[in-house]
């Protein structure tokens, strides 16, 4: 497995650092030219606890709880480790000490000063000291022999001493490096090393190679190189199994060696190529933390995990022990009484009682010795005792017992596979860690909750943004909450319990109208708050029993509900509560969790049933929350944004990464809310942290939000994303339109508005690349009214094919948004359909046909007079598409018979099903059934069909078809003509369809239905119709006074239908008043009259159509630039 | 121009501050203000800015320059330099006044911050006042000076203009007055 190298992050001001592991590796600890020695639980640590020992920290060396650093006020002083406190000063010199080492026990320190001295001074008693003089420059490194009877240094005046302690003569000398007066001036710092445990064995930096030396015969036993090394190497150390060697050099190489093989295994580049100046092994191997002299921290995992070559047999069983370690856990759970469902981290959190709250990944090692503990704890399993000598090698290596061994494969089990991540623990969004002792318990967008918790004062302060729902206040902390959380009607605390007080809830509610403006609610025992949330009215708290507990915003306890794992964490918005928890364990720094997103109003429900929350790999997460408008939205701590989609199906889409807008590699936003409109994610920057510091006061800072879509650069990009932005951030409109929320109407109309708009300008760019078919498919997100300045835009731009495909499929479009309105009346009509369906066998396509046909002739005719035509109306297309059919099949008979006939069925089907049996005896009849089984085809079949069922419906049936629904007046109105140039076209189907329909027509009439022009000039002529052939039945009057009407001239009936015109409006007024089921076959005239006015409801598009259409197209029209 | 009348121009530099109310925008003559916010920066002009502090409807976000750190950094520059250094901002001085008046709570280190923007001033002024005694010595036609704030200029201004007519009178009139006193005679 090669080894990774982590990204370098900052640790120290510029300058030369050092650094190590402490003693059993479970942090990193570094010093710097700031004066601070800093304790890292890992890398990614961004609260390190730091210990300031100095203006500049030279070096420093860690054992035993004891902090030794060579400081530039010219002292080596002690500190104890890891609480910081000063512990006495060991030794001094005339100017600073450059290297300090412990020996292998921790007894002693030597300390190699500029002032060209060497020190051996004993750790409990400094005035044992031994001054090794000799030297004749600055010191710059010092070693150890680990048997304490050798001790080496090099120094600026080119030589290697090895000096023999016990008498303070110098053994021998090579004349290694190069001189040079001071250790600024000096190549390389030398650090050189002995072989840990034996000592056989000396590593010296030299050039670009590592010289090693054997003990006693001081002879150069061999060198290490290898052509990676291109820059002097600096500093040398031996991994802690004395079998590798790993060196750095000036220009940020690394390399390590197999001392027993003198093979390379592994070269690495420091990303800036700075010079290493502090390597570290890490105590139980595979890691190798790093520093370089800008005061960067770097950290190489699984270094030389190659052992598995060497003895495979070893690890296999070691492998096979981790995996069933991962089951003993299990077994515990099941077997023990020991019921801890976090095993794990648990058994951490008691291991090291100064952890962070956030685990993070690359804790691996300590992981696996925590799972190691943990097996040990269950010695009934049987699969232990094969292991048990190789754990009991594990031991002993800890203790240091058994210095000489082959180490290497029993000091950690080696174990390739997947390695569980600690799971991360709850956390309140919006606050910082709480051991700080001044922390934000809450920052939202409603104010600020911090907590004070120093010497003088334990308190936290509440301070509102908004000045106008609350005051700041000021509350006494004696309970020692640490979650909490604001709404605008209250402030809800919690506290974990004690020894002897329960875990707390306590909620200010300041803006009940009572007095009593507390509560407080105590946990049953053993049970911890881990998680609270106020909703709107209510108030809610997880615990540690992964039960959820719903509170009125009183104090009245309701809903109580358990989810599956340990949570994460919680919050709250109107009515919706989001709740996230642990799904499983996760592996390689993944963690795994789950959400639950519940609607707690009048219908409760859940609306994510504990879907699985994708994060981004490797992260955490670090706030959960929801916009303004109310869509749930989660941070990672990779810095990734993410939204519910709920218009896909409630998926989870990034919709920010903090991470492109940060400066430095270790700046964070910390994320404090979301807003949807205007698209706003404010967070507050963090230089070099992930969370800020209460003091100074932080600043808000707002981000934009942007998808991650592909070829954002470009245009096409840039617009995709911008239309996808926008409809995804509008989705909460509906949202809250459907659970009856208000919402600003207007807010939705301008979102359509910049939608349609991005469409066009996508669409006029897809024109001019020539993309056709792509802008089809564009066209197919518009509204019916974009479609129609897109089809004008094709046929400007002389693309005919396009705009004919164009207005097909707002054809199609208006069915399918016709639709849904049938499908309420199928339910209706069932029983009749099924009734009458059952004498048709006949397809319903093969009448369609003919028609269809006849369309597309038409249509391709109707481009190509489009230009003249088109200032005529408002969508001449369409217009003609409707209409023509009728006026052009008038001399086909055979095709009029089956048309008319369906005309007939089909608006029978929605007046009185049972008439139908009039016309039956026609062949060719179909009737309403089979019309509304084929809109049903229709939805899932394309043009011919669904465009054939629309003609016959809206079009023809208009005058008796049922009012659609006001949603629909948009696909209704498409077909129809308006009444001002409706002219002749529409009269001579008026007057067909009344030929054809005479029982409805009468029908029709009894309902005081607005009269037709023909109607009015029939009942002004029926007198005399009736004299000239008296004994007529009355359909057969209208047949007579139909041929009558007819042989007027177009004048003469233009003025009989602008007659009606004026009747009807009048009567539109009356006829809306009436109830919707009485008036149902009225409505298709009146709507007639309506669509006037349903025009100017329209998005502003529609209306004007006829000068300022060129305008707007040509605002439209792609420049290319 | 007196200084009141120097500090009301000032006034019309924006300057962020976080209002702790909520308020849709506001449309002035000058322009639009707003939308506010509560917690969320937003820019208003100093004016307003002050009036909002005043009532305690805002907290204010000193401007970038506004750090101790900064303004020593100009200090000492100012200080080094013979000729006038270009200033953070045009309206150093009164912006300085103004929100360390009314907002010193809101910026941390305000006497400090105050110390240094005074002693900036008074180098320059120095500067200024030292410029104007060798232009009126070496009785120079015309000076350039870069980098000067409207504030500065007015100190001095209307003074040193006044006083270039009386000595050009002055010395214009020392034939005349030669003769004048002839004439008293």
């Amino acid at each position: 497995m090669p080894s990774t190298q982590k990204p370098m992050r900052y640790g120290h001001t510029e300058g030369h650092t050092d650094v190590c592991f402490d003693d059993i590796g479970s942090c990193i600890v570094t010093c710097g030219s700031d004066g601070d020695v800093r304790i890292w639980e890992n890398l990614d640590d961004d609260d390190p606890k730091s210990i300031n020992v100095g203006e500049k920290a030279y070096s420093f060396a860690l054992k035993n709880g004891r902090l030794v650093t060579a400081v530039s006020n010219n002292t080596v002083q002690i500190h104890t480790f890891p609480e910081g406190a000063p512990d006495g000063i060991l030794t001094r010199f005339t100017t600073n000490a450059n290297h300090v080492v412990f020996n292998r026990d921790g007894t002693k320190i030597a300390a190699g000063s500029s002032d060209f001295m060497v020190k051996v001074v004993e750790v409990t008693d400094s005035s044992q000291q031994k001054t090794f003089r000799g030297h004749d420059a600055p010191v710059l490194s010092l070693s150890f022999d680990p048997q304490d009877v050798f001790l080496t240094s090099a120094s600026c005046d080119g030589s290697v001493r090895v000096w023999k302690i016990s008498d303070q003569t110098c053994v021998t000398s090579w004349p290694l490096l190069q001189k040079c007066n001071d250790v600024i001036n000096a190549k390389s710092i030398c650090r050189l090393a002995w072989q840990p445990k034996s000592g056989k064995l000396l590593a010296v930096p030299v050039e670009k190679v590592v010289k090693l030396y054997r003990r006693e015969t001081w002879d150069n036993q061999f060198d290490l190189s290898d052509n990676f090394i291109t820059q002097t190497l600096s500093i040398v150390i031996w991994s802690p199994c004395g079998q590798y060697v790993a060196a750095g050099s000036v220009n940020g190489c690394i390399a390590v060696w197999n001392v027993d093989t003198q093979e390379c295994m592994e070269r690495m580049k420091h990303e800036k190529s700075y010079t290493i100046c502090g390597l570290a092994w890490h105590p139980k191997g595979g890691q190798i933390a790093y520093t370089d002299t800008e005061g960067n921290l770097g950290l190489l995992e699984n270094v030389c995990n190659k052992d598995g070559k060497k003895s495979s047999g070893k690890v296999s069983s070691a492998v096979a022990k981790d995996y069933n370690d991962l089951f003993d856990e299990d077994d515990d759970f099941l077997n023990m009484d020991l019921i801890e469902p976090r095993s794990s981290p648990k058994v951490i959190s008691n291991e090291e009682e100064d952890d962070d709250d956030l685990m993070l990944a690359s804790s691996y090692p300590r992981h696996r010795g925590a799972i190691i503990e943990d097996d040990e704890n269950s010695l009934d399993t049987a699969l232990m005792k094969v292991n048990s000598n190789l754990e009991k090698d594990d031991d002993n290596d800890q203790d240091g017992s058994i210095p000489i061994l082959p180490v290497s494969t029993t000091q950690r089990p080696f174990y390739d596979g997947p390695v569980p991540t600690p799971q991360q623990k709850p956390f309140q969004s919006g606050s910082t860690p709480s051991h700080l002792t001044h922390r934000f318990m809450v920052w939202n967008s409603i104010g600020i909750i911090r907590c004070y918790n120093d010497e003088q004062d334990n308190a936290i302060d509440v301070e509102f943004h908004d000045t106008s729902i609350h005051h700041a206040t000021h509350l006494p902390n004696s309970l020692n909450h640490t979650m909490a959380d604001l709404s605008s009607e209250a402030i809800l605390l919690a506290c974990e319990s004690t020894e002897e007080l329960a875990s707390k809830l306590h909620c200010i509610h300041f803006s009940s109208w009572d007095s009593n403006k507390e509560w407080t609610v105590d946990m049953p025992k053993d049970e911890d708050i881990e998680a609270v949330c106020l909703g709107q009215g209510w108030a809610a708290c997880a615990t540690s029993a992964m039960l959820t507990r719903v509170f009125t915003i009183g104090g009245v306890q309701k809903e109580i509900f358990s989810f599956p794992g340990p949570v994460v964490s919680m919050a709250g918005h109107g009515e919706q509560l989001l709740v996230i928890y642990h799904r499983g364990t996760g592996f390689d720094g993944d963690q795994c969790l789950g959400v639950q997103l519940i609607e707690l109003g009048k219908k409760k429900r859940q609306v994510l049933h504990g879907d699985p929350l994708p994060l981004t790999r490797k992260s955490y997460l670090m706030w959960v929350g929801f916009s303004a408008e109310g869509t749930p939205c989660y941070v990672d701590s990779k810095g990734i944004v993410k939204m519910l989609n709920r218009g896909l199906g409630n998926t989870w889409i990034p919709v920010c990464d903090t991470r492109e807008y940060c400066k430095g590699k270790s700046d964070h936003y910390w994320v404090i809310g979301i807003h949807e409109n205007p698209q706003q994610l404010r967070c507050i920057p963090c230089k070099g942290a992930r969370f800020p510091p209460t003091l100074p006061r932080p600043a808000v800072a707002i981000l934009s939000f942007k998808l991650p879509y592909c070829q954002i650069t470009t245009e096409k990009g840039q617009m995709e994303e911008q239309f996808w932005r926008s409809v995804l951030f509008h989705n909460h409109l509906d949202y809250l339109s459907k659970n009856g929320y208000e919402y600003d109407e207007n807010a939705k109309n301008e979102a359509a508005k910049e939608q349609q708009e991005l469409l066009m300008k996508l669409f006029a760019l897809s024109c001019k690349l020539e993309r056709e078919f792509r802008c089809v498919e564009l066209a197919d997100f518009m509204t019916q009214n974009a479609v129609n300045l897109a089809i004008k835009y094709a046929s400007r731009s002389r693309k005919l094919i396009l705009a004919q495909r164009l207005s097909e499929m707002a054809v199609e479009k208006a069915t399918e948004m016709a639709a849904p309105e049938e499908d309420d009346d199928e339910e209706e009509e069932e029983d009749f359909r099924n009734h009458l369906n059952a004498g048709y066998s006949s397809s319903t396509t093969e009448w369609s046909q003919p028609r269809v046909r006849n369309l597309h002739e038409q249509d391709m005719e109707d481009s190509k007079e489009a230009d003249a035509v088109e200032e005529v109306e408002e969508m001449p297309e369409m217009q003609k598409f409707r209409q023509n059919p009728f006026c052009k099949t008038v001399g086909l008979p055979e095709m009029s018979t089956p048309k008319s006939a369906v005309i007939t069925s089909s608006s029978q089907g929605r007046v009185n099903p049972f008439k139908v049996s009039a016309n039956q005896k026609d062949p060719t009849t179909h009737s309403a059934n089979i019309l509304d089984n084929m809109s049903k085809f229709s939805k899932n079949t394309p043009t011919p069909n669904s465009r054939a069922v629309n003609k016959q419906k809206s079009p023809v049936i208009k005058p008796l078809i049922p009012k659609p629904k006001s949603k629909q007046a948009l696909a209704a109105t498409f077909f129809q003509p308006r009444p001002p140039h409706a002219g002749d076209k529409t009269e001579e189907k008026e007057e067909k369809a009344e030929t054809i329909l005479p029982e409805i027509q009468a029908a029709a009439t009894e309902n005081k239905r607005p009269k037709t022009g023909f109607q009015m000039w029939l009942e002004e002529n029926r007198e005399s119709i009736l004299a000239d052939n008296p004994g007529l039945e009355e359909a057969d009057i209208i047949k007579e006074g139909m041929s009558r009407f007819r042989v007027l001239s177009s004048d003469e009936r233009m003025v009989w239908t602008e007659k009606a015109k004026g009747g009807a409006s009048s009567n539109s007024a009356e006829a809306k008043k009436r109830k919707r089921p009485a008036d149902a076959k009225n409505e298709g005239k009146e709507k007639r009259e309506e669509k006037s006015k349903e025009d100017s409801s329209l998005p502003k598009k529609r209306k004007p159509l006829d000068p300022s259409i060129n305008v707007r197209l040509s605002a439209f029209a792609f420049k290319q630039s | 121009m007196d200084p009141a009348e120097a500090e009301f121009l000032a006034e019309k530099e924006l300057v962020t501050v976080i209002p702790n109310f909520s308020l849709d925008r506001i449309y002035l003559i000058g322009g639009d203000l707003g939308p506010f916010n509560p917690g969320l920066p937003v820019e208003v002009p100093l004016w307003l800015a002050v009036n909002l502090k005043q009532r305690q409807k805002c907290r204010l976000i000193p401007p970038e320059w506004m750090d101790a750190e900064k303004l020593e950094e100009i200090r000492d520059q100012e200080r080094k330099e013979d000729t006038f250094t270009p200033m953070p901002s045009p309206y150093y001085m009164e912006l300085t006044k103004l929100l360390l008046n009314y907002a010193s709570d809101s910026i941390p280190k305000a006497d400090e911050i105050r110390t240094l923007v005074k002693d900036t001033w008074d180098t320059r002024i120095a500067k200024l006042r030292l410029s104007a005694d060798s232009f009126v010595r070496q009785q120079e036609a015309h000076a350039k000076l870069d980098n000067l704030t409207l504030m500065e200029i007015n100190t001095t201004g209307t003074f040193l203009t006044q006083a270039l007519d009386h000595m050009y009178k002055l010395r214009t009139n020392l034939q005349p007055a030669e003769s004048a006193q002839s004439q008293d005679f």
